[in-house]
């Protein structure tokens, strides 16, 4: 069989330049850090605190997660995800797309792949402007020694890795209601709904079986070094796996393709 | 060469055919096996699209489509007229495989698309409905990602803009384009893989009349250069007669006529009728019926069909004769519009 995988991957990257989810990955990727470098710049007192503590990285890289895990990321998965999928339905070009001589397959995971390497992006930039959060306003201000500590990098690729399973779920469910619905109110309202749902929650039994919480739970974990009592990773990839099947199977089974 | 497509077909639809292969090919001097050869190979290009009772509906007990048959033949400009909601679009979704087929049969190139869904779409260019490009790209940006998915050459964009007259265009987003624009784009698009069928529904909808006639002359000059075979669809009769050579015309979901242009034209002669004008009609009809024409007022105007000439002039005398005064003789040719017309509206009583 031909392969129409690598054509549709190099075709989905080419339409997601200049649009509004590519923009999103940039904005969401440096807000957090960004407003706490103007924090720092204006209170340089708060990062001179830093240096004090134990764990200076450490503590910067939870300080920026604390509400990108939370609240932000989660609903920029929402957001960014449904305007992926959105440009076909806005565009009206499911059908053209559906009339190209590629499996329907090839579509659908091109699609989430670019998603997830988007994904990627977001977690580069974000780590990458965290960092500058502390080393610019510390070049510019006398008042802060320059952090010359040592940096495990062990710890961070492994946080990293943790904290993007854990947005796997998320991916996965707008990834599947944003493909199902021509109007953009719906996957956005379900996801948003989701979020929500998942912090209304928080002190709630079962929150762990709600899937849009498993970033915000696994930085609990890590700020407090208590462990939740439940597998974040395994119920995240378990939660992917389902969602990216289900998503698939509704997808293909669509009666009308455009 | 749709002419001689036409003998084949004939040609394959005797029932003796084994008899007609021997007999052609003794008296041509070729084998047997070369002229089978050559005519497997005719009959498999005979059509481009050939459907058969293809039925279908969107929701219970209100099927859209009834019983469509159509046979585009190979190297033809096939229109496809009907009124809005008649179920064009529908038809051609079906044939892209866009909405699943749900009773009948489709064969495109002779094969099912069910089974050769991606065989047959490398080469077919489509354009359906609404132009459907990617507003926040250019002209060539959105090439580029047909480009990818053709796997075609990367100098096509250029060529294909260029044939739609869009090349200067630069770094002009889509969404800033004239529907016309798009439009346009939208059929250098469904060229760029050099599709040997193109599907285009109703691909001047919304243009200017100088747009329309550029992309008439366009299709004109793709079918005729590189023998593409082009279904267009519309609901305007006037705006496509120009262009095709067969045309089926839908209406309420029925098929209602399909044939070349010429047999549509030649219609339109039979349909003609003669309209007199007397001073007395009704003692005319009288004569009329003695001469055992079939008479009908309308408009308060007698009217007949056309007879022979010899019987003009005698049905003129006879009326002189019973002293009646003829005013006006005047031969009425129903035109293509009203012939279309009169197609589309007896679905609508049935
Ligand atoms: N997706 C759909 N769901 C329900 N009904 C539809 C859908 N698409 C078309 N129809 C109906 O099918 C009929 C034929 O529509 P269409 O094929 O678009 O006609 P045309 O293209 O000839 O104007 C119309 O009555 C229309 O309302
Ligand atoms: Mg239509």
């Amino acid at each position: 069989m031909h392969n129409t995988f690598t054509p549709c991957l190099k075709a989905e990257w080419l339409k997601k330049r200049h649009s509004f989810s590519s923009w999103l990955v940039i904005i969401g990727g440096s807000f957090t850090p960004l407003i706490y470098m103007l924090v720092f710049f204006i209170y340089p007192k708060q990062l001179a605190d830093l240096h004090q503590s134990p764990g200076f990285w450490k503590m910067l890289f939870l300080r920026s997660w604390e509400t990108m895990s939370l609240l932000l990321l989660p609903m920029g998965i929402v957001l960014a995800v449904s305007l992926i999928t959105q440009l076909e339905f806005k565009n009206n070009t499911w059908k053209q797309l559906h009339t190209a001589p590629v499996s329907f397959s090839s579509i659908y995971f091109s699609k989430l792949m670019v998603i997830l390497v988007m994904m990627l992006q977001l977690f580069i930039l974000f780590n990458f402007t965290t960092y500058l959060s502390a080393v610019i306003p510390s070049m510019l201000s006398k008042k802060v020694p320059f952090p010359l500590y040592e940096m495990n990098v062990f710890y961070f690729l492994k946080e990293n890795s943790i904290f993007f399973i854990t947005c796997l779920p998320m991916v996965a469910f707008q990834y599947l209601i944003s493909l199902q619905f021509k109007n953009f109110l719906v996957p956005i309202g379900a996801g948003l709904a989701l979020v929500t749902a998942g912090l209304i929650a928080h002190s709630w039994k079962y929150i762990y079986m709600i899937p849009s919480t498993y970033t915000g739970l696994h930085f609990m974990e890590a700020a407090t070094n208590k462990p939740s009592g439940h597998n974040i990773i395994a119920l995240s990839l378990g939660y992917f796996l389902f969602f990216v099947v289900l998503g698939y199977v509704l997808y293909i089974a669509k009666k009308e393709k455009g | 060469m749709p002419k001689i497509l036409f003998g084949m077909q004939q040609l394959t639809q005797t029932t003796c055919f084994a008899d007609q292969i021997a007999h052609f090919a003794e008296k041509s001097y070729l084998t047997a096996g070369k002229f089978l050869l050559l005519l497997y190979i005719k009959s498999r290009t005979m059509y481009s699209v050939q459907t058969s009772g293809v039925f279908h509906h969107f929701s219970e007990n209100d099927p859209v489509l009834k019983d469509i048959a159509l046979q585009v033949p190979s190297g033809s400009i096939y229109g496809f007229l009907g009124p809005n909601g008649a179920g064009k679009t529908t038809t051609l979704r079906l044939l892209l495989g866009l909405i699943k087929k749900q009773q009948g049969s489709i064969l495109i190139f002779d094969k099912p698309i069910e089974n050769h869904r991606m065989e047959i779409l490398r080469n077919i260019g489509s354009l359906i409905e609404m132009p459907s490009m990617y507003g926040h790209l250019t002209a060539s940006e959105n090439l580029r990602i047909w480009q990818q998915l053709y796997q075609c050459p990367y100098s096509r964009i250029a060529k294909a803009l260029e044939t739609v007259d869009l090349a200067n265009t630069g770094t002009k987003k889509v969404s800033q384009f004239s529907l016309g624009m798009k439009q346009r784009l939208g059929i250098a698009a469904a060229l760029l893989h050099e599709p040997s069928l193109l599907i285009l529904d109703e691909p001047t909808n919304g243009l200017d009349p100088y747009g329309m006639m550029e992309i008439r002359d366009l299709l004109k000059k793709l079918n005729y250069e590189h023998g593409i075979t082009i279904v267009i669809s519309s609901h305007l009769l006037s705006e496509i007669e120009k262009l095709v050579t067969h045309t089926g015309i839908i209406s309420h979901g029925q098929m209602v006529f399909q044939g070349t242009l010429d047999s549509l034209v030649s219609r339109q002669l039979s349909a003609s009728k003669l309209i007199l004008n007397t001073s007395n009609n009704l003692q005319a009809t009288d004569v009329l019926k003695l001469l055992q024409l079939d008479t009908s007022i309308e408009n308060g105007m007698l009217t007949i069909p056309i007879p022979e000439k010899e019987m003009i002039a005698q049905l003129n005398r006879e009326l002189v004769k019973a002293n009646i005064d003829v005013y006006e003789i005047n031969p009425v040719q129903k035109d293509l519009e009203t012939i279309f017309m009169e197609l589309i509206n007896q679905t609508t009583h049935a």
